[in-house]
């Protein structure tokens, strides 16, 4: 992870309750300058809470925030300088697209000519200068979206936090605006953060992503590594497709444990003890058809075979009913058709082991 | 065909209804011009003798003075007492909102008569006597449903965002909501401030009860006139009011429109 004293922003054991529920429970996150995290969960996990604590629009029971080195924890949010982008944008609706963008530099009394410079520069940024006289009904929701940010990036804050930002635009602008929010991004060497439950989004514009879930961060981690390595059973199921197989654990040794499932006997890396309960899974992309995919195969009959334009997915109903997915090429998916039986293989070292969950919630 | 039939029969229907509300008005403003004491038609000629003789009625100048002070300070109190209770319903996180929403607005639904008497036995023992005092607090309770249906209307379709959005952006708590929610609710703001206004301004059944030989409202020192001396110098006073009132809503019109101030439009 991060190094403490390199962090820009700093959260340490923040929590949060609203009467009995607990929100967020001993939360820690580093955030190095420049850096942008998404924090991604299901609703209710916490990562709005988390967002308006760091902005000082909710204030925590217990922990410290800190941003360059100055503790906010108590410090009401106009004195935070902190940018924020709501999911509704909430522009002001009786003022100019210039009037918006430049309500934070005229709250702070600057003088005209570079408030005029400072607007003209953040709507420069966000490719909308053409629109800075008109009022804001008159804005698309993709323009309202590029205004809330540019209004946000006017003041110059310390961190940008986004809440949902993207979720309220339709998918192609959606994908448009994540390459662009992260040009701009970049450009300023603005830190962020970035709330969402959509995990394409955590995963194409974050530079880590933590995972939440009932006000905990399950991992923090790069993209890849959530999904390569989740360090957890609900990281795995939350971000990405997988086949999760449950059984016993047979035998451990040394890092690596044998499994013992209806659909066989599997080896992951992992600590567990013989006896316990366990859960082995993988991506769908590390199996073939086939013995020599890796150390564990299984075998079944194909469900269903869903065409995916280069890749197909195909689902294997294994012993007992158990699925297994398959992300195949297009050569390897060419000769399989429905009912027929099938061989999959994967590698060990791509096969997590995690203990079974008590009970099912 | 009987489509177009049934909405011609509607056009007309509207028209006549229109013609008959407005028709009284019309009726009065031309009154005012006779040159005669007594109104008759056909009119005979014009003539602005009785807008000169307002100002000498008996009395006239205390009662427009008490009428425009007492509506101006109703509205204003009733402004601000009516944004706070409209922010704590909006807010919604109050047991019991919808209950003390409906309080605010149940003097509305009151014949003002009754109003009126319950009033003066009320102030009575209370050992109310001042009639200034209790005239404002009676219209107080008039002007403040207006403005509390108004602005709870107004703030149930306001985004409290707003208000967060405008403090990280480096507004303290009041900044915010002087700079943000005041202007986004400036329609609802006029429209509350108007109806209050007008309510408060031409009251006559619950001032009655309330005010005493010297203290009167325009309302109630006008029908005194009109049992004095039934003159054209009424029809003129009253075609002022009624031209004010058409200059009021027509320059509330171009400041935020009257299709937002209804509330049927964007």
């Amino acid at each position: 992870m991060i190094d403490g004293t390199a962090a820009h922003l700093v959260v340490s054991g923040i929590t949060k309750r609203f009467a009995a529920l607990t929100v967020l429970d001993r939360v820690d996150l580093a955030i190095a300058r420049g850096e942008l995290v998404t924090l991604l969960g299901p609703s209710g996990c916490g990562k709005t809470t988390l967002l308006r604590l760091v902005a000082g629009l909710t204030l925590p029971d217990n922990g410290h925030i800190t941003i360059a080195g100055r503790d906010l924890t108590k410090v009401p949010p106009h004195r935070r300088n902190v940018g924020v982008v709501f999911q509704s944008y909430a522009l002001f609706p009786h003022l100019t697209v210039a009037g918006n963008v430049a309500f934070g530099l005229n709250v702070r009394r600057r003088p005209k000519s570079e408030v005029a410079a400072a607007v003209h520069r953040a709507l420069q940024l966000v490719h909308l200068e053409h629109l800075a006289e008109r009022p804001i009904a008159a804005l698309s929701g993709g323009q309202q979206q590029r205004i809330a940010l540019a209004r946000a990036l006017a003041v110059e804050p310390d961190v940008l936090l986004f809440d949902e930002a993207l979720s309220a635009l339709d998918r192609n602008l959606r994908e448009e605006m994540q390459i662009e929010l992260r040009r701009i991004l970049r450009e300023i060497g603005a830190t962020a953060i970035f709330v969402t439950h959509d995990q394409d989004e955590a995963l194409t514009m974050s530079d880590r992503i933590a995972v939440m879930n009932h006000g905990r961060i399950e991992q923090c981690a790069r993209p890849r590594e959530i999904y390569t390595r989740p360090a957890s059973l609900f990281t795995l199921q939350f971000v990405g497709l997988s086949s999760r197989i449950a059984g016993t654990v047979a035998a451990s040794d040394n890092g690596r444990i044998q499994v013992e499932t209806p659909v066989g006997r599997f080896e992951a890396a992992g600590t567990l003890a013989p006896g316990d309960r366990a859960i082995v899974a993988t991506r769908p992309e590390y199996l073939r058809v086939g013995s020599d995919g890796g150390g564990n195969t299984a075998t079944g009959t194909i469900r269903t075979i869903v065409y995916q334009g280069s890749r197909c997915l195909v689902d294997v109903e294994a012993a007992s009913g158990q699925s297994l997915l398959a992300s195949l090429s297009g050569d390897q998916a060419a000769d399989l058709s429905t009912g027929a039986p099938i061989r999959l293989s994967w590698p060990v070292t791509e096969t997590f082991a995690f203990p079974a969950p008590e009970a099912r919630p | 065909m009987s489509a177009r039939f049934a909405i011609a029969i509607a056009w007309t229907a509207a028209i006549l209804a229109a013609a008959f509300l407005l028709l009284p008005l019309a009726v009065i403003a031309a009154a005012s011009f006779s040159p005669t004491p007594v109104f008759d038609l056909p009119i005979t000629g014009a003539s602005l003798r009785w807008y000169g003789r307002i100002g000498s009625l008996d009395g006239f100048w205390p009662a427009l003075g008490l009428s425009l002070m007492i509506a101006c300070v109703a509205t204003v109190v009733s402004l601000i007492l009516g944004t706070v209770a409209a922010i704590a319903i909006a807010q919604g996180r109050m047991p019991g909102a919808e209950a003390i929403s409906t309080a605010l607005v149940a003097p509305l639904m009151l014949p003002g008569l009754v109003l009126g008497i319950a009033l003066l036995n009320y102030f009575r023992a209370l050992g109310l006597t001042a009639t200034t005092t209790s005239l404002l607090l009676a219209h107080l309770i008039i002007t403040l449903p207006y403005v509390a249906r108004t602005m709870i209307a107004g703030l149930a379709r306001f985004d409290f965002t707003l208000i967060e959005a405008a403090r990280t952006l480096g507004c303290s708590w009041h900044q915010a909501i002087l700079k943000v929610m005041v202007p986004a609710l400036a329609p609802s703001y006029l429209t509350a401030a108007l109806f209050s206004f007008l309510a408060s301004f031409d009251n006559y059944p619950v001032s009655i009860f309330l005010t005493d030989a010297r203290t009167k409202t325009l309302p109630i020192k006008m029908l005194q006139y009109i049992d004095e001396a039934p003159d054209p110098t009424i029809a003129a006073l009253s075609t002022l009011i009624l031209l004010a009132t058409i200059l009021l809503l027509f320059v509330s019109d171009r400041v935020v429109g009257l299709h937002r101030m209804a509330g049927t439009g964007e």
